[in-house]
């Protein structure tokens, strides 16, 4: 029998209370024993995972890690859910969140949809240190661990050959910038079993250096993509999102991402700094990722978020004294949360990230407000991220002269050919335009396994030291 | 003509290759270098360029070039792409008007743009890997044709159609050739082995079309009623992967020494994809895309695709008569990694032998003795078998 009393100090850590806390802790244990956490683990989180390496001082931040603690319970409930009669759709990072959330508007309580692996390494990692015995597991299948495939992809053959994600109706994956993440779909399906049912989206990387990437006629061609991707769905699973649910799915995910804008704008310019890049890193998952209890609890964490953040501004305190240096990063490990930990141990604060921080030209109204599958093709094709290094440079470059970082901290991608493979190249061409240094650390952002804290700690401090001395000398 | 003297002969004329092409830009003529087997090259020589294949590997300072701007854990053979010019090796592609570069996976993709990041001048032909939907071919049917106004931009001319007929004539007449020869491997005793087929094959990017066709066909004769080059009961091995680049050539030789034969392919670059010809009638370059998006055995990185490429390899297994499948991967390579694994997993009750090999193009000495001790081994399991 689990311990009650820890999982409720968990929650209690998670932001829940009174009644709301009493009537989730059942589900949320029940959630804890099929993952196969034990109480000890929860202990560990409790005590000193969470507590060392999140900002659990504010509201906000607790509120946020119980939007998604609620998440790991209802992936645990897609087999009670398929049982009974509600459709399961999965989906895989990188994608942008609207369609799914159209989906999910459509649908309605009759449907999961969320992104379950990326949930899943999200939180077994990133509040309890816990993902491992799932991606052993899936190297144990067969997705080798020499080869340096991706955590993600992993962790759906984990948990899917564990027994914890039910068989989707379909998994739609966008293949926009990962061959690998699609292909996994085509893994499951020849190896696990026939009827996971996948639909691809897919864009080849075709566009030349420096030239913009959402111009019209890649807009168009994606628009068809998804409008194909969004009909095979609906004729598997007979949910077709209307013009209202996607038109809501895009005003929500645009209200949040403004908001987002914000509280990195705010915590960019404190100083000293009042949150970190774990936490700030962590709430820009909801522009990417859909949450299947919506994004109200997240984005209610965000708030409260926000307005701790001034009020620390305005007290002049923060997560480290005034004047300490900021790093930026292509994308802050939030899996791996002890490296913004050591970061603040020597002194330094861990910031904003570059993949979801949003660009001005991501902020600004999009040029196809009426046709919502054109308005969604061309939300993706402005994330960076997808885009070709030339023009994705260009915003790299327009987000460090915003944010001022002391210095920028590139890689953790080092299983993704194509967020890993051009770092090194775009760190020279923002560190030419823009004189802030940038730092290269081989790593991987969701799973430490194989660069431990004490590995990393001397390429850190070594970091720190010379960002001290720059602050020093400036 | 022996077997030797035509290989020894048109290893030569490969060879001078690069320095026609030194002569042919002098006096005007644009190089188009281009990679994979998604780009119509005769089209490109119809527009009135030379062309080269960007297929060179086997060599581990290349990859390691190109490491103060990439991620190590790119396949070797997309790094060979900008390492040997990293390395001042590459006497094709700073002379070349343009690389075209076929974008299928993201270790080319990443690769052209450190090529674009070095100043070359690179076009992308896409070729979306979702090729089931008829928007995916119109795109990458779309993509050929801009890279062509792209091509007869540099080339100052059209497309000559007629010639360019000619030119799919001759490739497939190269293709039926390699047919041929394919038939003579069915033997029990194979008058040729895949050592000589790779280089035949590379060879046929190289040297001229009707040179080649003649060498080719002079070759087949003379091997049609040839004893075979093999031990009687030597095991029958296919090899399956992404690519023997121009230059790899360490494993081959490897199995045959340790008395093996190879004796069919399933191989994604490198190679001419013979399967079937391109159509000579109507519109040439929709006949081309169709021929290698649509009409053979999808690439690996296509989806769906190791469903359709396994059925591939139980065919070839029984037309063959192959003992043992040798899965060459290159390193890092995870999407084929990753077919292994299913492949492996279909094939675990089958009695044909499958053996995987990983290669990051590393054969010093060092690696030589492990390497060369796991193919003597997985020949005599063969042999055992037998």
């Amino acid at each position: 029998m689990a311990d009650k009393e820890i999982n409720r100090k968990l929650l209690e850590i998670a932001g829940f209370e009174g009644d709301e806390l009493e009537a989730f802790l059942p589900g949320w244990m029940e959630s804890v024993e099929i993952i196969g956490m034990t109480d000890e683990d929860i202990r560990y989180s409790v005590e000193e995972y969470i507590p060392k390496n999140w900002d659990i001082q504010f509201r906000g931040v607790r509120k946020m890690i119980g939007a998604y603690l609620r998440e790991m319970v209802e992936i645990t409930n897609t087999k009670k859910y398929k049982a009974e009669g509600k459709k399961i759709i999965y989906g895989i990072l990188p994608a942008v969140c609207q369609p799914y959330s159209a989906l999910k508007n459509a649908a309605g309580e009759d449907a999961y949809v969320s992104f379950p692996d990326l949930m899943l390494v999200t939180i077994l990692n990133g509040f309890f240190d816990k993902a491992d015995p799932y991606l052993r597991y899936a190297e144990e299948l067969g997705f080798t661990y020499g080869c340096r495939h991706c955590p993600l992809n992993k962790m759906r053959v984990g948990s899917f050959a564990k027994g914890v994600l039910a068989t989707p109706d379909v998994i739609w994956s966008w293949g926009f910038n990962c061959d690998e993440g699609p292909k996994t779909d085509e893994m499951i399906q020849c190896m696990l079993s026939e009827s996971w049912k996948y639909v691809i989206s897919r864009i080849p990387h075709d566009t030349a250096f420096g030239t913009p990437d959402d111009e019209y006629e890649r807009v168009e061609y994606m628009s068809k993509v998804l409008k194909e991707g969004l009909d095979e769905i609906a004729e598997v699973t007979g949910i077709r999102p209307s013009d209202e649910d996607m038109k809501k799915a895009i005003k929500d995910a645009g209200r949040y991402s403004f908001k987002l804008g914000q509280l990195i704008s705010l915590v960019c310019q404190s100083d000293p700094v009042a949150l970190g890049g774990n936490s700030l890193t962590q709430f820009g998952q909801g522009v990417a990722v859909p949450f299947n209890c919506g994004i109200q609890y997240l984005e209610e964490a965000l708030d409260i978020t926000i307005k701790e953040v001034k009020t620390e501004i305005k007290n002049g305190t923060g997560v480290l004294p005034k004047g300490a240096p900021k790093v930026g990063s292509y994308f802050v490990p939030f899996c791996i949360p002890w490296i913004d930990r050591i970061f603040r141990e020597n002194g330094v604060a861990t910031t904003f990230s570059q993949t979801l921080s949003p660009s001005k030209s991501q902020l600004s109204p999009g040029k196809y407000g009426d046709d919502p599958y054109m308005s969604m093709a061309e939300t993706w094709l402005k994330m960076p991220f997808g885009q070709n290094m030339g023009y994705e440079v260009e915003a790299m470059i327009e987000k460090v002269k915003a944010n001022k970082p002391d210095g920028m901290l590139m890689g953790f991608f080092d299983f993704d050919r194509w967020l890993g493979a051009h770092q090194k190249m775009a760190a020279d061409m923002v560190e030419k335009a823009t004189g802030v240094p940038h730092y290269y650390i081989e790593s991987d952002f969701w799973d430490d396994r194989d660069y431990s804290e004490e590995a990393l700690r001397t390429r850190i401090e070594s970091i720190c030291q010379l960002l001290q001395m720059k602050k020093d000398m400036e | 003509m022996a077997m030797k003297e035509i290989l020894d002969e048109l290893d030569s004329l490969s060879r001078a290759r690069a320095r026609e092409l030194g002569k042919a830009k002098q006096e005007g003529t644009p190089i188009i270098e281009y990679t994979g087997y998604f780009i119509p090259e005769e089209l490109i020589r119809a527009a009135g360029a030379e062309t080269y294949l960007m297929c060179r590997g086997g060599e581990p300072e290349p990859p390691d070039a190109v490491l103060d701007y990439m991620l190590r854990f790119m396949n070797p053979l997309a790094r060979s792409m900008a390492g040997f010019l990293e390395l001042g090796l590459d006497p094709i592609t700073p002379m070349s008007s343009m690389v075209v570069a076929q974008q299928t996976d993201n270790h080319v993709g990443r690769i052209s743009e450190l090529l674009e990041f070095k100043g070359i001048n690179i076009c992308k032909v896409g070729v979306p890997p979702d090729w089931t939907k008829d928007i995916a071919f119109e795109y990458y049917v779309e993509s050929l044709k801009k890279m062509m106004q792209r091509v007869e931009e540099i080339t100052g001319k059209k497309v000559d159609e007629a010639l360019a007929k000619t030119y799919f004539e001759k490739s497939n007449k190269i293709c039926e050739l390699f047919r041929k020869l394919n038939e003579l491997r069915m033997k029990d005793n194979p008058p040729i082995g895949f050592n000589e087929i790779i280089h035949l094959q590379h060879y046929s990017f190289n040297v001229d079309a009707d040179i080649m066709i003649e060498k080719l066909t002079q070759l087949y004769e003379e091997l049609i009623d040839a004893p075979g080059e093999f031990d009687a009961d030597a095991p029958r091995i296919l090899v399956a992967g992404r690519a023997f680049a121009m230059g790899d050539y360490i494993v081959p030789g490897l199995v045959e020494q340790s008395g093996g034969v190879i004796v069919a392919e399933l191989l994604d670059e490198g190679v001419r994809p013979i399967e079937k010809d391109v159509a000579l009638e109507g519109d040439l370059l929709v006949n081309f895309a169709k021929n290698r998006y649509l009409d053979k055995t999808p690439i690996n990185i296509q989806q769906p695709a190791w469903d359709i490429r396994y059925d591939k390899i139980k065919e070839l297994i029984k037309d063959y008569k192959v003992d043992g499948v040798l899965w060459y991967q290159l390193a890092f390579d995870e999407i084929y990694d990753m077919e292994y694994t299913c492949l492996s997993n279909w094939m675990k009750d089958s009695d044909t032998l499958l053996m995987k090999l990983e290669s990051s193009y590393e054969y010093s000495r060092e690696a030589m003795g492990p390497l060369t001790t796991r193919i003597e081994s997985f020949v005599e399991s063969l042999k055992e078998g037998k």
